[in-house]
């Protein structure tokens, strides 16, 4: 369950200001967070993720309330919990697809790729229907493929929430269909909880529920 | 601090970045290499020269450039400096004071310089014969090991000395020399020097020479037909001079005018003592023909110069140094701006502080590391060939 209660959130001499009263997920469920550019989605989810800290308020993921965690805690707690899904890919260069998908192992703890990774990721590959391209680097292959290598990477130690930024906006409507389709099988397969930003009317039909963002600060009536 | 995963992703991003990677390693690598490289081959050949001079007590010869002098006597290079008369070399011995080994160091065969000498020059450089054995008589050479190692010349084969000026037909012309020795490695230039007697120098310079007996020559060969009632004949041009000294021909073999002034371009002086060096000195010392050296002197001298060379040439390297330095700084800094992006996403999927750190630092550390390794086995490496470079250029 991912919990937020009276979150304040602003940037330092910027006039945005996010405040949210209370926000629920339900675990295991899917969440399309929809509002236009600038009504602080991509902030929500980094709050949640605990890349921000609110200025006051509660953030729960669990039973973990992030702001009880110090920075080094709160990073760990990010890398086994979330797997974060970005709009623009973030994959390395210098690293083949499989390799992109073990980062998350390889900058945390010790840096060692647990026993069973390499099968996973084969798995995942599999799944995405790139496993042909395991070696190749990201330049190689199409902005389609790249972007379920991110997806792929964003599910590799199975996290219990997925955060996804419209992972889709780079995309053509039938790779979006495919994308999306794809994350909430594996998101349903492995029990996870599904935030995702989306543009797109015509994904929101995927998820069990949609959020305006607007209405979640209250400010969609004014 | 997740060193397993800095090294990882560094080395993966160095290894796909190799250009960039291999161009800031070869930079820095010139920045370390160049003034230690200059130091090393510096004090090589200082060493190598120095070494040569301190066992050359005095070298005398004409006035001009003691350098040159120096460079003559010890090394048979500056062919072309002036020369003094072979009689003053036995006049430095007629003192009691020294004695006295005249080198006439001026002409070549393939490029080595052949030096004329007595067999004192032998003994003084305490010559030891790999094969063969020393002089005995005009016409035969004794060559360096290098000589005969770089040629392929054994005992019994023959040397043809190179004509000075292909079209001076009055000038030096091409003497062949019989090999009689052959010397062992000394690590010094006689290795590169082919050894004659001195008249066999003078032989080649044209002041003596061997051709057919006058009496024995046809009509047409002689200027004035009629042996006349002085009993001179004299050949004209045509006349067969000959090209190599045997036993069958070297009693024609002769000298037009006095021996004693025939040239030699220096005299090593080899004083009986300290004092009797005093006095050698003293008496050469206000001569405006002649100058008396002391090598290793010339040598401190040169190097002094050499030292004040290498010193702007140092801080200019540095200079150059601090440049590259900063040019690399600059790659990172740009290099780190470029990666920003990637830093904020590592930061977002859960890579702490310290790793962006190490991967931001690992670069830097692993291009000075790199270049260190290589300026280490470059210096390695010329130290290693420095001894053979140096042996080339100077002997």
């Amino acid at each position: 369950m991912i919990l937020c209660e009276k979150l304040r959130f602003s940037y330092p001499g910027d006039g945005f200001e996010l405040r949210v009263d209370r926000f629920q997920v339900e675990t295991g469920s899917s969440v399309a967070l929809v509002g236009p550019s600038g009504c602080g989605k991509t902030t929500l989810l980094n709050l949640i993720a605990g890349i921000c800290s609110p200025d006051s308020g509660t953030v729960q993921v669990g039973d973990t309330e992030l702001e009880c965690l110090s920075e080094k805690v709160r990073q760990a707690f990010r890398l086994k919990t979330i797997g974060m899904v970005p709009q623009n890919f973030e994959l390395l260069d210098y690293l083949t697809v499989s390799e992109n998908l073990l980062v998350p192992f390889r900058i945390s703890g010790d840096g060692r790729v647990p026993d069973g990774a390499g099968e996973r990721v084969s798995e995942l590959l599999e799944r995405a229907g790139i496993a042909n391209h395991r070696d190749k680097f990201p330049s190689r292959i199409s902005q389609g493929e790249r972007q379920r290598v991110a997806m792929c990477r964003g599910l590799i130690s199975a996290p219990p929430v997925i955060l996804a930024d419209e992972p889709t906006g780079n995309l053509d409507p039938e790779n979006q269909e495919k994308i999306v389709a794809l994350l909430l099988e594996e998101a349903s397969r492995i029990g996870a909880t599904v935030l995702m930003i989306t543009h797109e009317p015509e994904l929101k039909r995927h998820f069990d529920r949609v959020i305006d963002v607007l209405e979640l600060r209250g400010e969609a009536l004014e | 601090m997740n060193w397993r995963g800095i090294l990882f992703l560094g080395g993966r991003y160095l290894a796909g970045n190799r250009a960039k990677t291999v161009l800031l390693v070869l930079a820095f690598t010139l920045v370390w290499l160049l003034p230690a490289a200059i130091a090393l081959v510096v004090g090589k050949v200082e060493e190598k020269l120095r070494a040569r001079a301190s066992e050359t007590p005095l070298v005398l010869g004409h006035a001009g450039s003691a350098l040159e002098l120096t460079f003559n006597a010890l090394y048979f290079s500056k062919p072309e400096i002036a020369t003094i008369s072979a009689k003053e070399a036995d006049a430095v011995s007629a003192t009691d004071l020294a004695d006295a080994i005249p080198v006439y160091s001026r002409f070549s065969a393939g490029g080595k310089r052949i030096v004329g000498t007595t067999i004192d020059y032998f003994f003084f450089r305490e010559f030891s014969y790999e094969d063969g054995r020393t002089l005995i008589r005009p016409g035969e050479c004794v060559v360096g090991s290098a000589v005969a190692a770089e040629n392929g010349i054994a005992v019994g084969d023959a040397i043809i000395s190179s004509p000075e000026t292909l079209f001076d037909l009055a000038g030096v012309y091409p003497l062949k020399m019989t090999v009689c020795g052959v010397l062992e490695p000394s690590g010094s230039p006689d290795d590169h020097a082919i050894f004659v007697d001195l008249k066999t120098s003078w032989i080649i310079e044209g002041l003596g020479h061997g051709h057919q007996a006058a009496e024995q020559t046809d009509e047409e060969k002689r200027l004035v037909t009629d042996a006349g009632e002085e009993g001179v004949i004299r050949l004209n041009a045509s006349i067969e001079e000959f090209n190599e000294i045997n036993a069958d021909n070297i009693d024609s073999f002769h000298f037009h005018g006095e021996m004693g002034d025939n040239p030699v371009t220096a005299v090593i002086v080899i004083p009986r003592g300290a004092k009797e060096q005093a006095l050698l000195k003293g008496r050469f010392e206000s001569s405006t023909t002649r100058q008396l050296i002391t090598p290793s002197e010339e040598m401190d001298e040169l190097f002094a110069t050499v030292f004040s060379v290498q010193r702007i040439v140092l801080w200019l390297l540095v200079a150059v140094g601090v440049a590259t330095l900063m040019i690399g700084a600059m790659v990172f800094l740009l290099s780190n701006r470029l990666r920003r992006e990637e830093f904020r996403h590592l930061r977002h999927l859960g890579a702490s502080a310290g790793t962006l750190r190490g991967l931001i630092v690992f670069e830097g550390v692993f291009v000075v590391i790199a270049s260190l390794l290589c300026a280490t086995l470059g210096l390695v490496a010329i130290a290693a060939l420095a001894p053979f470079v140096i042996e080339r250029m100077i002997g």
